[in-house]
């Protein structure tokens, strides 16, 4: 049948660049967190040099990321109506009060760590895991309550979410890592094993990334009109690019073999793979949001 | 709408709800008109607007409008996501944004599958069709109901059996954009096509 619009108008952009930025940004924070606790929380001796970058990640990327939703609100002023009107319901609220704890607890997370206070470093550890988990899960959370779109209105968003920051943030403590410890530190040199053993653990996180990403498609390829309207614009349409090409095959597969295969594995590969990645999961979050939007309503 | 059979004269809240009898509709734009002028809808936003299709080959084709404002749904996703409960449902039903609340953020407008907000260009916050509740509340019709050339439009109380609406949806097939998305919505239509609400341009495909 042939069926012509004649007659539309094109509703305004929900969220933008500036949301997808700011779940990259606590995606970043909460995966760094994750891994600083590693050492000082769980015990594990061998990522005792990834706790204080883990940390010092964490707490500067949580408090730059609200500024993005600062730029994306329309009346930036009235930003304190979030901590005076409460919806319960709406998980930009709970978002205004993990948005403050976690920072905070963050920060005394830190100042027990470069003070050499184990005990109470390990506390902070314990109370921080789950406020990082939910910093960054909330966000899963704002986009699967967005009802409207079928790429966000799936309970395995908060769980995507998370694992690609645990993805992310394994690679910015990599890149990271080799950084403090190779180019500007005289005396120590990084120790490759870690690498290695971060490496490893980077690349079976991309795979179980890239099995929640399948499971997604999967669903959408057979679900409703619209699931299907926006797989399409996906791995067909006008996110072919940012989607196949840059996040998943640049950003995660690529990687992978980068990662996993022993031949390939050195400092260098390693650290073009954790670059790579962070690219990949920065385009997922652009996907996610601004791809989620681009199939109109009606 | 699944209420349980009550006696007439029990006094029922008021709910209110619109009903577009497409039979009717010309597509002639006066309910658009109208909206922009009573509300100071400013340009490039519309809190109502028409949808227009066309269905098959000459001499077998046909046009079909479909007008669109906010359904004012029983269950609205725009007010569960608010943060600052800025969105509220009125008792009467009617959805509405308080403009000293919002404060922009788009969440709504993320949430509502009917895309019936915007944030107003130099306000900053978001707006939408209230089926003009300040003129409900002084007695009046909405404007786009008042300015409609062939009555096409009804607009009242359907708990009163009485209303024009209320007996209008009782006797006639009635349809909701999307009712599957359970928003409840009370904008129905009679004569609604199904291909003039899913008909889209998906930029890049094919």
């Amino acid at each position: 049948m042939n069926i012509q619009i004649l007659q539309n108008i094109v509703p305004q952009e929900a969220f933008g660049l500036n949301i997808a930025i700011y779940f990259y940004l606590t995606g970043l924070s909460a995966g760094s967190f994750i891994l600083s606790t590693l050492a000082y929380g769980f015990g594990i001796k061998m990522f005792k040099p990834l706790g204080k970058i883990g940390v010092v990640m964490a707490t500067f990327l949580l408090v730059l990321a609200p500024a993005f939703l600062l730029l994306h609100l329309g009346f930036p002023i009235r930003f304190w109506h979030l901590f005076v009107y409460l919806n319960p319901a709406s998980p930009i609220t709970w978002g205004t009060f993990l948005l403050i704890l976690y920072p905070i607890n963050c920060i005394i997370y830190g100042y027990f760590m470069f003070r050499d206070k184990p005990k109470q470093t390990r506390i902070f550890a314990f109370i921080g895991i789950p406020l990082a988990i939910l910093v960054h899960g909330y966000t899963g959370f704002i986009v699967a309550v967005g009802k409207a779109r079928a790429l966000w209105n799936t309970a395995l968003m908060p769980v995507l979410f998370l694992v690609s920051a645990i993805v992310s943030g394994i690679a910015l403590v990599i890149i990271v890592y080799l950084v403090v410890f190779g180019v500007f530190s005289k005396n120590k040199k990084p120790d490759f094993q870690l690498v290695e053993k971060l490496a490893t653990i980077l690349a079976w996180a991309i795979v179980l990334d890239l099995f929640l990403v399948g499971s997604d498609l999967i669903v959408l390829a057979v679900s409703h009109s619209e699931a299907q309207e926006v797989l399409q614009v996906l791995i067909r349409g006008k996110f072919f690019v940012p989607f196949v090409i840059i996040e998943n095959l640049l950003g995660k597969v690529f990687p992978f073999f980068l990662l996993v295969i022993p031949k390939f594995r050195n400092i260098f590969t390693i650290t073009l793979a954790s670059i790579l990645v962070m690219i990949g999961i920065f385009f997922m979050r652009y996907v996610v949001v601004v791809g989620g939007e681009s199939v109109p309503l009606m | 709408m699944s209420q349980p059979v009550r006696p007439k004269s029990e006094k029922r809240p008021v709910r209110y709800a619109m009903l577009f009898d497409l039979r009717k509709c010309i597509g002639c734009h006066a309910c658009v008109l109208a909206c922009k002028s009573e509300n100071d809808v400013p340009l490039g936003v519309w809190r109502s607007w028409i949808k227009r299709i066309e269905k098959g080959h000459y001499p077998a084709a046909r046009e079909f409008v479909l007008p669109i404002v906010c359904n004012n749904c029983d269950n609205p996703v725009c007010v569960t996501v608010c943060p600052v409960g800025a969105s509220i449902k009125r008792p009467d039903g009617i959805v509405y944004i308080d403009p000293h609340r919002c404060i922009g953020c788009r969440y709504c407008m993320a949430a509502c599958p009917y895309g019936v907000r915007y944030i107003h260009p130099t306000r900053k916050i978001a707006e939408k069709c209230y089926w003009c509740h300040h003129r409900v509340d002084a007695g009046l019709d909405p404007a786009c109901v008042e300015a409609c050339p062939t009555g096409a439009i009804l607009f009242g109380d359907l708990n009163d059996p009485d209303s024009p609406i209320a007996k209008a949806v009782a006797r006639n097939p009635v349809q909701s954009i999307k009712a599957d998305m359970g928003t409840r919505p009370y904008t129905f239509y009679i004569g609604l096509d199904r291909d003039v609400v899913e008909a889209k341009k998906v930029e890049g495909n094919e």
